[in-house]
């Protein structure tokens, strides 16, 4: 369209005042609830005991955008260290939006808190590999959305639904949705968004194990990152780089890139993401033979999970290193650490299978008859509990 | 125009004025790029503007997101409308087919006229722009101040009750004979 048109309409259109009355009020009232609801909401949570959360749906105080608003962040801050928590905060929200009286804002913004709040309990739930009711959650979260104007809120369900749809390997669905999220995000100028569709191709490529094409997709994007001022994405870039120069074999390439992401990881404060990046760096130098350095990186490892209370992954980081006595014969400093695992998971509140797969592992050793490939199958089982809570472990 | 990734904190008059900033903008564009009908031009870029206030802290080139918005509103304008379009249809489809044009198909005037008379004066109006002075169904919509899809269902009631009138007239006509 020319400038020439546009300016012309520009200068002869002139709004309906109660509309322009209507967006400007409405714009005020969000800003409003946004300020005041920050410290209710933390307030409330803080005050009211977890199992008592689900009540809070009928506070007058917090039965507007703005608490919604905070709930969707406070959902996202707790999803990686309390996934439940998060589940449950989730759960409020959506119980709120859907309560919301139809005349509380206009139809397109009460639509939007609406698919948002099922948009964040999608996530608790794939979150915690409950993904069938993840799926059920996105499509409540679409079916809210019948405005011709919220096809970027439409973009970002579907976005969510893709990397659901990639957990339970349905790759080509996921492939053509992100490519249709990316084309959306690409319209609206959302540099960050379409920076997030390539990672998850890449994932995705990573996945399906064609480790070279994902390699290529997170190299081209490193450059997208910086550009964006996006650490937190550039990052990840590079410890998805090192998985996959990992599995290419070109581990010089794997131990820079595993040390930069654990750098970038540490100066943006996601201790965490850090932590595991390391890991995966000791498991580099075992893997290529330099077994007391790696052992060194995941001792580290190991004991910073359990520091923050990660059971699991202090678990799975022991498995690594049982795994690595195990392949420079120190038997026994095995069969000891598989002990103190087996105690640890007996002690927190982790999926009962993760218990018995480290117990047959823990009589396998009492027997003399513990193998690597034991210790392997244990630790690719638990891990994989994490995408699916219900499997069971074959004996 | 809105660079940055934090949340404009603007006061009423700020925000009027950016809703008078790029109204026109969108609007011109719906109409002139996508031909939507003025006035649901006007009433996409009033959803697009409050659309944008859910998470103005992300919109990183407002002028940008809001093209992109008005733009996928307007393509999302005309599936919907082309859907409603081929529902109208069906439900005409769905009437016995030798009755989905009566007044139309009726052999001359005077019967079409007959099966008018039956009908109260508010059905034979909606009849009358339909099938004499050859109204659209969104025109209609326009003229009765109703939307296309009431419309649509409106006229499809208005020829099931003058077929069931006609016929019965004429039943009892035969029954005269």
């Amino acid at each position: 369209m020319s400038d020439k048109v546009v300016s012309f309409a520009r200068a002869q259109r002139r709004p309906d005042p109660a509309r322009v009355q209507e967006f400007a009020e409405t714009a005020r009232r969000l800003q409003r609830e946004r300020q005041e609801s920050a410290d209710v909401v933390a307030r409330a949570l803080r005050e009211t005991p977890r199992e008592e959360w689900p009540r809070l749906a009928t506070r007058p105080d917090l039965r507007n955008s703005g608490a919604l608003n905070r709930l969707e962040t406070e959902v996202s801050t707790r999803l990686e260290k309390e996934p439940q928590e998060a589940l449950l905060l989730s759960d409020l929200a959506a119980s709120i939006a859907e309560t919301l009286p139809p005349d509380s804002y206009p139809p397109v913004v009460l639509a939007q808190l609406r698919a948002h709040a099922w948009k964040d309990r999608a996530q608790a739930l794939a979150y915690i590999g409950r993904y069938p009711e993840a799926l059920e959650a996105l499509d409540r979260a679409e079916g809210q959305l019948s405005f011709g104007s919220l096809t970027h809120d439409r973009a970002r369900i579907r976005y969510l639904r893709a990397l659901t749809l990639q957990k339970v390997n349905r790759f080509e669905e996921s492939r053509a949705m992100l490519a249709e999220c990316r084309a959306v995000f690409r319209d609206f100028g959302d540099d960050r968004l379409q920076l997030f569709c390539g990672i998850a191709e890449g994932i995705q490529l990573y996945r399906e194990r064609a480790f070279q094409a994902a390699y290529d997709v997170f190299i081209s994007l490193i450059e997208v990152a910086r550009a964006l001022g996006d650490g937190v994405s550039e990052a990840r870039l590079l410890n998805n780089l090192g998985y996959c120069a990992i599995e290419v074999g070109a581990y010089t390439a794997a131990r820079i890139h595993l040390s930069e992401a654990t750098a970038r990881f540490t100066e943006r404060g996601l201790t965490i993401e850090a932590v595991r990046s390391d890991m995966t760096f000791g498991r580099l130098l075992v893997q290529t033979g330099q077994i007391d350095a790696g052992l060194r990186h995941l001792h580290a490892a190991r004991g910073a999970f359990l520091m923050h209370g990660l059971s699991e992954d202090a678990g799975v980081c022991g498995l690594f290193i049982v795994e690595a006595f195990m392949a420079s014969d120190r038997y026994t400093d095995a069969a000891d650490l598989t002990d103190e695992i087996t105690a640890q998971f007996s002690g927190s509140l982790l999926n009962e299978r993760a218990l018995v797969a480290v117990r047959h592992l823990q009589s396998a050793f009492a027997r003399h008859v513990a193998t690597v490939e034991i210790v392997r199958r244990v630790r690719v089982f638990i891990d994989a509990l994490q995408t699916d809570p219900s499997l069971e472990f074959a004996m | 125009m809105v660079t940055t990734g934090s949340a404009p904190e603007l006061d009423e008059r700020q925000f009027e004025a950016l809703y008078h900033e790029h109204f026109g903008f969108l609007v011109a564009v719906a109409i002139q790029k996508f031909r939507v009908p003025e006035s649901d031009a006007e009433t996409l870029a009033h959803e697009v503007f409050l659309s944008y206030l859910k998470d103005p802290a992300h919109v990183r080139d407002l002028n940008r997101w809001l093209l992109g918005a008005i733009c996928h509103a307007s393509r999302y304008y005309w599936r919907v409308n082309n859907r409603l379009s081929r529902e109208a249809a069906e439900d005409f489809e769905r009437i016995d087919p030798s009755t989905i044009n009566i007044l139309e198909s009726l052999p001359n005037q005077i019967a079409a006229r007959e099966a008018l008379e039956c009908l109260s004066p508010r059905y034979q109006e909606i009849l009358r722009l339909r099938f004499f002075e050859g109204l659209s169904v969104p025109e209609l919509a326009a003229r009765l101040g109703v939307k296309k899809k009431y419309a649509a269902k409106l006229l499809t009631k208005c020829l099931r009750r003058a077929e069931t009138l006609y016929e019965r007239k004429g039943r009892r006509r035969l029954r005269r004979r």
